[in-house]
This record gives C-alpha cells, sequence and structure tokens, in this order.
C-alpha cells in the first residue's frame, strides 16, 4: 500500500487573539496514512487534533512543515478531501435531499444521476422517509447523517472527520459508530477520524495515533488488528483483545493529561 | 390560542373598547370636536371615500412608499450583500451605516427641502433614506453573521465563491435581510406620514395635519386608523407569508 497522506515535519502556530499568547499547536508532526486506512487520531482536548484536520482539509496554512496528498502539496481545500465536521454544518435552508445533492451539484453531475446517488446515501446512512425534512426538524444524530451522506456521496479519496459524534447522544452515537465501520467496509476509503473518546477511536481504527499536547506531535502508533466484521459494540464489550488496546491507549492518553496536572 | 379563541378575544376587546369611547364621547363635557365619537368617525370615512378623496389619500402614499421603498429595498439588498462580503469594508462601514441609520429621514427633512424643494421629490427622498440604511445595514450583518462553519463546508466540497455567495451567504442572510425590510417599511411608513405632514399636498399624512386646521378631529382618527390598518394589511398579507416560506420553514427563526 501506498500512503495516501503524507505529513512531514508539520507545525503550527498562533497568536491568541484573546490572551495575546503564542500558542504552538503542532510541532514536528510526522504521519503517513496508506491508502484506505481509518485512522483515528486521539489525544487530550487541546493537543491540537482540530488543528491537524484541519491543516489536512486545508483550511488552515501551517506555519511550518508540509502535507502531500498522493505526493502533491496541500495548498487549499478540495473536493478530494471531504470533511464531516463536529459542529453541524449541514446548511438549514437545504432539505435533507438537497444537502446530500450539495457536493454533486457543485460537481455538476446531471440530475438524474444525482437523485439515484442521493437515494443510494440516504438509505446507507438511514435516512430514507426523511429526504424532504429540513434539518431543524431532525435530531442531533440524523443531522450528523445528512453530514456523513453527503460528503460521502460527493466521492472523496479521504474522509477527515472531527469528532463527528460527539455532539450526540450516547445511544445513537454507538449506531453511528457501528455505521461508520460498515460504510468504511463498504467503500475502502481513506479516513481520517479525530477524536477524545479512546474507546470510539479503537472502536473504529486500523491504526490509532495518540497524540501527546503542548505541543502536538504523534506519541505513539497503536494497530488495532481486529477485523472490521467483528467490530460490534456487543463483542467488544466482551472482546479482551480490544479491552488492551483499549487500555493502553488509554494509559497512553492518560500520561499526556497528568503531565499536565501536579 | 387557537384562531377562533384569538378571533373571539379580539372582538370582544374591539367591542368593549368602542363601546367605552362611545359611552365617553356621549358623557364627558367636551365639545366634540375633542372627543367625536365611534360613530363620527365611520360617517367622516364614508363621505370621504363617496367624495373619492380617501381613496385617491390612500393611493398616493401607497404609491409613495411602494415606490420610495421598493427603490431603497432594489439598490440596498444587493449594496448591503457586496459590503458585507469583504471584513474589511464591512468594518470600515458598520459605524458610517450605523450612524446614517440613526438620523432619521425626517432630521433630513430640512436640509433636503432646501436641495429638492417643497414637493414630491423631497417626500419621496426622505422615504427612500429612512428605508435605505436598516436595509443596508442589515443586509451586511446578514452576511457577516452566517456561521463560518457553513462557508468552511462548501469549500471542502469544492464550492467556488460564487457557489458560496449564492448557495450559502445569500440565504444564510435572509433573516437579516428580512429584519432590514421589516424595520425600513416600517420607519419609511411613518417616515412618509411625517413628511406628507410638512410637505405633502395629498395623501393621509396630509390629510390628518391639514384636518386639524379645520378642527376635524373625526378625519384625523380616521387617518390614524387607515394608516395602522393598512401596516397590519402590509404584515399579514406580504411580509408575514415572505417569512413564512423562507426563514421559517428552515427553521432560523422560531415562531
Amino acid at each position: 500500500m501506498s500512503a495516501k497522506i503524507v505529513v512531514r515535519d508539520l507545525g503550527h502556530e498562533y497568536v491568541n487573539p484573546f490572551t495575546r499568547e503564542r500558542v504552538v499547536a503542532l510541532s514536528g508532526v510526522d504521519l503517513e496514512v496508506p491508502a484506505g486506512e481509518f485512522l483515528t487520531v486521539v489525544g487530550p482536548s487541546g493537543c491540537g487534533k482540530t488543528t491537524l484536520l484541519n491543516i489536512l482539509a486545508g483550511l488552515i496554512q501551517p506555519t511550518r512543515g508540509a502535507v502531500l496528498l498522493d505526493g502533491r502539496p496541500v495548498v487549499g481545500p478540495g473536493r478530494d478531501r471531504g470533511v464531516v465536521f463536529q459542529e453541524f454544518a449541514i446548511l438549514p435552508w437545504r432539505t435533507v435531499e438537497r444537502n446530500i445533492a450539495h457536493g454533486l451539484e457543485i460537481q455538476g453531475v446531471p440530475r438524474a444521476e444525482r437523485a439515484a446517488s442521493v437515494r443510494r446515501f440516504v438509505e446507507l446512512v438511514g435516512l430514507k422517509g426523511f429526504e424532504g425534512k429540513y434539518p431543524h426538524e431532525l435530531s442531533g444524530g440524523m443531522k450528523q447523517r445528512v453530514a456523513v451522506a453527503r460528503t460521502l456521496a460527493s466521492n472523496p479519496e479521504v474522509m477527515l472527520m472531527d469528532e463527528p459524534f460527539a455532539s450526540v447522544d450516547a445511544q445513537t452515537r454507538i449506531t453511528l459508530q457501528e455505521e461508520l465501520n460498515v460504510i468504511a467496509q463498504a467503500t475502502h476509503k481513506t479516513i481520517l477520524f479525530v477524536t477524545h473518546n479512546v474507546e470510539e477511536a479503537v472502536f473504529l481504527g486500523d491504526r490509532c495515533c495518540v497524540l501527546s499536547r503542548h505541543p502536538g506531535r504523534v506519541k505513539t502508533l497503536v494497530p488495532v488488528r481486529i477485523p472490521r466484521p467483528a467490530r460490534t459494540w456487543k463483542m467488544f464489550t466482551s472482546d479482551p483483545d480490544f479491552t488492551a488496546i483499549k487500555d493502553q491507549v488509554l494509559r497512553l492518553v492518560r500520561e499526556e493529561v497528568g503531565a499536565q496536572e501536579p | 390560542m387557537a384562531r377562533w379563541q384569538l378571533a373571539t378575544t379580539w372582538v370582544v376587546f374591539l367591542g368593549g373598547a368602542l363601546a367605552a369611547w362611545s359611552l365617553a364621547a356621549a358623557t364627558l363635557p367636551v365639545p366634540a370636536y375633542v372627543l367625536p365619537p365611534p360613530l363620527a368617525v365611520l360617517t367622516s370615512g364614508t363621505e370621504l371615500i363617496t367624495k373619492g378623496i380617501l381613496p385617491m389619500y390612500v393611493g398616493e402614499s401607497l404609491r409613495r412608499i411602494v415606490l420610495a421603498a421598493g427603490l431603497a429595498m432594489l439598490v440596498g439588498v444587493p449594496a448591503g450583500l457586496l459590503l458585507g462580503l469583504s471584513r474589511r469594508i464591512a468594518d470600515v462601514m458598520y459605524p458610517l451605516l450605523n450612524f446614517f441609520q440613526s438620523v432619521s429621514g425626517i432630521a433630513w427633512l430640512p436640509l433636503m427641502l432646501v436641495w429638492f424643494g417643497f414637493g414630491e421629490r423631497t417626500i419621496l427622498a426622505a422615504v427612500n433614506y429612512t428605508v435605505l440604511f436598516p436595509v443596508i445595514f442589515n443586509a451586511m450583518l446578514g452576511v457577516r453573521s452566517v456561521p463560518r462553519i457553513y462557508v468552511n463546508a462548501l469549500r471542502t466540497l469544492g464550492g467556488s465563491r460564487w457557489r458560496i455567495v449564492r448557495d450559502v451567504l445569500l440565504p444564510g442572510a435572509l433573516p437579516n435581510i428580512a429584519t432590514g425590510m421589516r424595520l425600513g417599511l416600517a420607519y419609511g411608513w411613518r417616515a412618509l406620514i411625517a413628511a406628507e405632514m410638512l410637505v405633502g399636498a395629498n395623501g393621509l399624512g396630509f390629510m390628518i395635519f391639514n384636518a386639524q386646521n379645520f378642527h376635524l378631529t373625526a378625519r384625523i382618527m380616521l387617518g390614524m386608523t387607515i394608516i395602522g390598518l393598512l401596516w397590519l394589511l402590509l404584515d399579514y398579507f406580504v411580509l408575514r407569508p415572505l417569512e413564512e416560506a423562507t426563514i421559517a420553514r428552515w427553521g432560523l427563526v422560531q415562531r
């Protein structure tokens, strides 16, 4: 497998506009993500996870280093990298259907083809019957399904997901995680998924990247060698392999949190 | 409240108020021109309608507001949107627009009389000005207040700048644009009446101001009632349906 994403000596600094302090969000981040890998990035809050994702998305220009996608440097946002944001970033004035079709509309895909694609992804994320609804008529979990479907429908090579399930209730989160696992198997997309939730990171990732903080850099990469079809929450509560990896990652993350506490 | 309950409440309330007014007019020891009874207002209404004066005055006032406010919106909405597109321009314009929004059209009237003369052009200019600034100001604010995340989402979908303007900034600015139009029209309607009082040779403002010279109190009350009623009609048949179809449907405002 070739590396889809290469992050080389990446660093990012900015000045906090309120405290006027200089913040080193990321420093010396090196990372390679093979094509088709599901990489989860986990770390304590404030470790620069979201900054890393935004740089990959091209929404932030790093102050140091580079990001390569298929060997070409990332200079700005583009539809080869779809993003699912933490906040609900679907448009309130578009129905479910039209939100999901938005990327295809931008790509100039003909109407009939667009409709077929929307039907497929509506089904995939379990939104059948809600096509004509507006986002304010949906629950938080359903809004994120729309966001995931919108990104999938526009068929990016890489999916960047920034704590997409953080703001939905625990029950819905499990369902969404299981669904995403199924989608990952079905689409074989390269996915970079940022979360502060260790269980989620281990459940979803082929590898789990633990970030240190102050400054944020790659601390450890933990492989999760559990076949995807076996990943259901029912099995995971009793699977010793899963528990062992989870404990290991949790320990690594706790070291980072602990490092900040007296 | 259910529709019929609301209607009943209003019938009872209005009936009570009219009865109290009639009673006061009949019993209070004041001349009829100080407090004419509701019936006198109605009579003055039918009289002015049969003479053709009232329809003409209402028509003139409506023509002016449509002309002046229509032009203000036609210019103000795109202008405000354009200003809002640039952070830097918006920052510069903010205090300026805020300033002009607060200096009412009526405050400009003396100056406009000097510039445009005693007549129609001054009325239209004053109303146009009054409507223009809240419309520009709010349209600009609207663009600025669209959550950044929507813009970023579209950029990651490969949306062009024009796409972002059309699919995100414009619809996202609509709640504020609607507010601007509502405020502009409401201010403009008041400014029109005031301007007609001072400069007009016809129109509702002229009617109530002129009636005062002849102690035609019933006619003043009639004019005031019509001014209020016309606004209610405009709100109910134009502004509300527009908002229901857009920003309310999208859940951007709570009803």
